[in-house]
């Protein structure tokens, strides 16, 4: 029981533990803080994150998935600098962050029901780190804050293009 | 008298952000000159303090973007990071830019003297200007990333330095809101331009 128990707190913080995850759901909340249909947005991350779980579960080899994660990043965080977010491209990079993100974690326990205990755990934190920073970031409405958002936007942006450019070089 | 008083505030002010700057600055260059960055977000969040020209050089971005007031108080800062990174991620991808450090010494200068003379380009030039010596910045920074898993740790915590160099520039660049603090923001200009000619004079 104390080892499912870890599992799933193992899973709750990889979000928080992973730079590459944190970046991206920061980004991901941000732009959906100014999204009128902020649970459609939810919603298809939790479908993509869903998809890319299972696809760790029918033992897909590994993917690029850490590579297009930071590209995403980097674009979300480019649209909340520019304060641009049209409806479909903001749904599509949702997707794809919540898959990416998916098939970036795979849990690394032995026995089956730990591994899923990591990956219900990583599903819910990923999801409560995006409800509550975007419910957050959705108050932030003096010209001030909106302002800070968005060179908060560009440094994500800038920090993801660095790292996609290291991963580059370095594959 | 009151405006007389503001002026010598401004001027201690800038005279002290200068000497600051000075002092906190062990290196003279924008980079580790052994390559040897250390890791993690501090790595990175330490990098861009201690290099002088780069400090400075961000600190007028900030200040210039308060000086032409909205939107480029807003648009410079924004803009300069996701710039810096392309110049960065150019050269981690191993592309060479010449001149590297006259261009880094040359935007103080460039950078100052459009603070000192109050200069109002229209904000497309403005940012023309900005985000050309972002690239010759990033550019000086890029190779200095730890390769691995440290590297987002480590690029965060550059990126965050060095929009808070930025803000702490619009900080103090909105004191030109009254008529003495024009007066010594535009004094830090003429230091940031000595500071700029000091370190071109070294790259040449």
């Amino acid at each position: 029981m104390s080892g499912l128990l870890q599992a799933l707190i193992d899973g709750l913080l990889n979000p928080m533990t992973t730079p590459a995850h944190g970046l991206t759901l920061l980004a991901l909340a941000l732009l959906m803080a100014r999204q009128p249909q902020r649970f459609v947005v939810l919603l298809i991350f939790a479908l993509a994150l869903a998809a890319g779980f299972l696809a760790i579960v029918l033992a897909v080899e590994t993917t690029p998935a850490r590579t297009v994660l930071l590209a995403d990043a980097a674009a979300l965080g480019v649209m909340v600098a520019a304060s641009w977010a049209p409806k479909l491209l903001a749904w599509l990079l949702t997707a794809i962050a919540g898959a990416a993100l998916a098939l970036d974690s795979p849990p690394q326990a032995v026995r089956i029901a730990e591994a899923y205990a990591t990956l219900a755990g990583t599903a819910v934190g990923a999801c409560a780190i995006l409800v509550v920073v975007a419910a957050i970031a959705g108050h932030a409405n003096a010209d001030w804050q909106r302002l800070g958002l968005r060179i908060l936007g560009s440094w994500i942006a800038a920090s993801a293009i660095l790292v996609l450019a290291v991963q580059l070089r370095l594959s | 008298m009151r405006d007389h008083e503001h002026s010598n505030i401004a001027g201690a002010l800038g005279v002290a952000l200068i000497a600051a700057l000075v002092g906190a600055s062990q290196t003279a260059s924008a980079h580790i000159v052994d390559g040897s960055a250390t890791g993690g977000f501090m790595g990175g969040f330490a990098h861009p303090l201690f290099g002088l020209d780069h400090v400075v050089a961000m600190v007028a971005v900030g200040l210039w973007g308060a000086f032409l007031g909205p939107p480029a108080i807003w648009l410079l800062p924004i803009t300069f990071p996701m710039v810096m990174a392309t110049g960065g991620a150019i050269a981690i991808l191993g592309v060479p830019v010449p001149g590297v450090e006259i261009g880094i010494a040359l935007s103080a200068i460039v950078l100052g003297g459009m603070i000192a003379l109050a200069a109002r380009p229209p904000i497309a030039i403005a940012a023309l200007i900005v985000g050309a010596f972002a690239i010759f910045h990033g550019h000086a920074h890029g190779a200095e990333l730890p390769p691995g898993t440290d590297a987002v740790a480590f690029s965060v915590g550059f990126v965050m330095a060095t929009g808070l160099l930025h803000l702490a520039g619009i900080a103090f660049g909105l004191l030109t809101r009254w008529p003495a603090g024009r007066i010594g923001v535009r004094v830090v200009g003429v230091g940031i331009v000595l500071v700029g000619t000091a370190f071109l004079s070294k790259a040449i």
